[in-house]
């Protein structure tokens, strides 16, 4: 019964550092994008400029 | 690209598309369309990163979107948009209203609420279960006392804080006096919790915190799912929205064209609208006659027909041909009155999403209410001290998670399946509609066809080199949004192309415009004057004569063919109509084994196919890529465009296809599916809800029982729908058949 005076507290101070971290996620928009970032270190780099496109300056 | 990009270093520009933030950096929502192609959007990414200066990129693929915040003392907006180009990413910035923060923030708001009541549901089950375990095991009274007392702790943030929607929204219900399916909720929260509290502080009795928790854990979660889906279609949808645009070709005295603001514009202006393109301000008609799509105000699909001197209205789109509009009001002026339309057409918009199952929902909470009050009168005549107790097991039992669930559930798993296999839903409701359509129109060239221009085979006349015959040529035809045209257009790397003035679109036939002070005409044999007019290549002409023979090829696209058989087999009797001759559309016809075909149809002729078939008491899908087919797309029942199709037809369309026409038997197997599992879904919820209220009211339901069923119930609805699945791979899928016409 003691230990459960100890553990019960603990749990529930657990909850509410869990809800705090994951608010502190979701405020820096840790959950905006799932899938990019998983993708992105393995990508080589971008192919550079397709030749300069001719200025379509109108006239 | 026709927009040159130097007139985003104007400060009225940047006034307009640049959100300023507190922290000195400004943001801008950037259209991207190459975004579509999930590998271009991954450089543009890596690009962008690169850069001096950027904060943040967050890419929107599927509504081709980019939101960037930036340093703008370090990086202008105009290296921003060269950064894009070199990754051939054209980039288009939009107004700064578009980016609107107030769904980000309700997603954000929605989720917290969720994780708060699914981690402190956790906790009162934990509790709960000691109180459930002393039903067999006999707890003494001060551990029952003080496991009460922490199962009404841990549902004080989930009905304090988790389920606070459902209190506002039935506030907001009761005040507006239209109750909805939020005030039996919510009412039903605060009983079932005071009731928890009544007994906790007496220390007897039944406390049903866990249950009430879980109840508010699955009812969010079905809402967060709405939600997001949600987000997910006004995204789609934003296209609609963004009809004013911000810059706009004024003819300058040289008769050549320059970009200038919105907002520069005068009265008197003249100024250029391409194809599909929207009318930057009110003005009058200067090109001999054009056809013009106003359905974005008045929601009436067909275009209008305007001569020489009709006034026009900001935010028209001409459906074919591009035209010369005197400027008539400035901005100021035109911008509050289109402001407002678009406000009516936003209106509007909303009142057809209103979601179906809301009806069924509601009469099934206010029969629970009123089965709960009967069970309250009933033991209050027989046995009042049950009253209470029996009254809460009613409320607990009867509260329908899982139906709240079900449509949540189905519609996400679905719109997930789709997009992985590049369906694109753009309007929920549409899945319903699709599943019960009967007939497809199906538009020809740029839809079931894909033209491309044979450049090695041109043929030049009177000494013309064959570059400068594609220049002129590519100059006439990026006037056009025909796929043939826009095929030609493509191939605009071949040096300065000019401006085309005066130009007039013969719908069927081709182009007819001066460019660089000469007459020209480009399109069909008999159009351009060519002696052979029964030519199928497109053919550049001026008075003299002809100048170029263009041969276009049209192949059948490789997923055609799986289209329109995954049709047929799924039910639905697929028709074909095309603005092109007789021969071609026979032959795709022939081809694709369509029996009810058209030719030389114009947009008004589709549309009327469209509402005779739907006179005819059949549900309609419509499919099209140009402008010419809008006016099909919004009147159909059900509509899709392939993901290349022109602006204006992806803004009419309910399914987007950018992973090919093969998506769209796809759709139509799912959506049955979909529909099949959600009548089951509801079904079952129903009479689990039904079944155990009897026996709550007689008071044979213990609280564990309730929990218990409870979550079985939504367990189940969650797995059920986990059947909809891909259809597995057929043998029959006819990966080659890559047919060529003409």
């Amino acid at each position: 019964m003691n230990a459960l005076l100890i553990l019960i507290p603990i749990t529930l101070v657990l909850a509410i550092v869990a809800v705090g971290v994951f608010f502190w996620a979701v405020n820096h928009a840790q959950f905006e994008d799932l899938d990019t970032p998983k993708i992105l270190p393995l990508l080589d780099d971008p192919p550079s400029a397709t030749g300069q496109r001719d200025g379509d300056t109108p006239d | 690209m026709n927009v040159s990009s130097v007139v985003w270093s104007r400060p009225v520009l940047l006034e307009q598309v640049l959100r300023r933030r507190r922290d000195g950096r400004a943001e801008v929502m950037l259209r991207i369309p190459a975004l579509a192609q999930g590998r271009r959007a991954l450089w543009l990414e890596q690009a962008l990163h690169a850069l001096p200066g950027i904060a943040a990129v967050s890419l929107d693929n599927a509504a081709q979107r980019a939101r960037v915040v930036f340093d703008e003392a370090r990086l202008p907006l105009v290296r921003l948009l060269a950064a894009c180009a070199r990754v051939d990413c054209e980039a288009q910035p939009l107004h700064r209203d578009s980016l609107d923060d107030s769904q980000r923030a309700a997603l954000d708001a929605s989720l917290k609420r969720l994780v708060v009541a699914w981690i402190f549901a956790m906790q009162a089950m934990m509790f709960a279960l000691v109180l459930y375990i002393g039903v067999v095991n006999p707890l003494d009274a001060t551990t029952a006392h003080l496991f009460r007392w922490l199962g009404l702790l841990s549902a004080i943030p989930v009905v304090g804080y988790a389920a606070w929607p459902f209190y506002r929204d039935a506030l907001a219900g009761l005040r507006a006096r239209r109750a909805g399916i939020d005030v039996p909720v919510a009412l039903a929260i605060v009983l079932v919790f005071a009731a928890g509290v009544l007994n906790a502080v007496r220390g007897g009795g039944e406390v049903y915190f866990d249950s009430i928790s879980m109840f508010v854990f699955v009812l969010l979660l079905g809402r967060h799912l709405e939600l997001r889906a949600q987000a997910r279609h006004r995204a789609l949808g934003a296209a609609a929205a963004e009809a004013l645009p911000l810059v706009a070709l004024r003819r300058q005295a040289g008769g050549g064209l320059e970009t200038v603001a919105v907002v520069e514009l005068e009265p008197g202006d003249r100024v250029h609208v391409p194809e599909g393109g929207a009318t930057p301000c009110d003005g009058v008609l200067e090109s001999e006659c054009a056809r013009i799509d106003e359905s974005r105000w008045t929601g009436e699909a067909k275009p209008h027909a305007r001569r020489r001197g009709d006034a026009i209205v900001a935010g028209s789109v001409s459906v074919d041909g591009p035209l010369e509009l005197r400027v008539e009001r400035g901005l100021a002026a035109s911008g509050t009155a289109a402001l407002e339309r678009l406000a009516d057409a936003a209106r509007r918009d909303r009142d057809v999403a209103g979601d179906a199952d809301r009806p069924a929902a509601r009469r099934f909470v206010w029969r629970v209410l009123a089965l709960a009050l009967a069970t309250a009168a009933f033991w209050l005549w027989r046995d009042p001290a049950r009253a209470f107790d029996a009254t809460v097991a009613v409320l607990v039992v009867a509260c329908p998670c899982a139906f709240g669930l079900a449509a949540p559930a189905v519609l996400t798993r679905t719109l997930a399946l789709l997009s992985r296999h590049g369906v694109l839903v753009a309007r929920a409701a549409a899945l319903r509609t699709l599943a019960r359509a009967g007939r497809a129109l199906f538009d020809k060239t740029g839809t079931l066809t894909e033209p491309a221009l044979d450049i090695a085979g041109i043929r030049t006349f009177r000494g013309l080199l064959r570059d400068d015959a594609l220049r002129l040529a590519v100059a006439l035809a990026r006037e056009s949004g025909h796929p043939v045209a826009r095929a030609l257009a493509g191939n605009a790397g071949v040096g300065n192309v000019p401006w085309a003035r005066d130009v007039e679109v013969v719908a069927g036939k081709g182009v007819r415009g001066v460019v660089d002070g000469h007459g020209l005409r480009l399109g069909r044999a008999g159009f351009a004057g060519a002696m052979d007019g029964a030519d199928e290549a497109l053919w550049l002409a001026d008075d003299a004569g002809p100048l170029a023979r263009l041969p276009v090829t049209e192949t059948l696209r490789a997923d055609a063919r799986a289209c329109v058989d995954g049709l047929r087999k799924a039910g639905i009797v697929p028709a074909l109509a095309s603005g092109d001759a007789l021969e071609r559309v026979q032959a795709v016809a022939a081809q694709l084994g369509i029996g009810d075909w058209a030719a030389r149809q114009s947009p008004s002729d589709k549309l009327a196919r469209v509402r005779s078939a739907q006179a005819g008491g059949a549900v309609v899908l419509a499919v099209g890529d140009g402008g010419n087919d809008a006016a099909a797309l919004a009147a159909a029942d059900v509509s899709a465009a392939p993901g290349d199709a022109v602006e204006l037809a992806r803004a009419r369309a309910d399914l987007l296809l950018p992973g090919g026409l093969a998506g769209l038997p796809l759709a139509r197997r799912l959506s049955l599916r979909a529909m099949r599992i959600l009548a089951q879904n509801r079904r079952w919820s129903l009479a689990w809800n039904l079944g155990a209220v009897p026996f709550a009211a007689l008071g044979f339901v213990p609280p564990w029982l309730a929990a218990l069923g409870m979550s079985a119930s939504s367990l189940a609805v969650v797995l059920n729908t986990l059947r909809i699945r891909e259809p597995r791979p057929r043998g029959d899928a006819p990966a080659g058949s890559r047919g060529r016409i003409a």
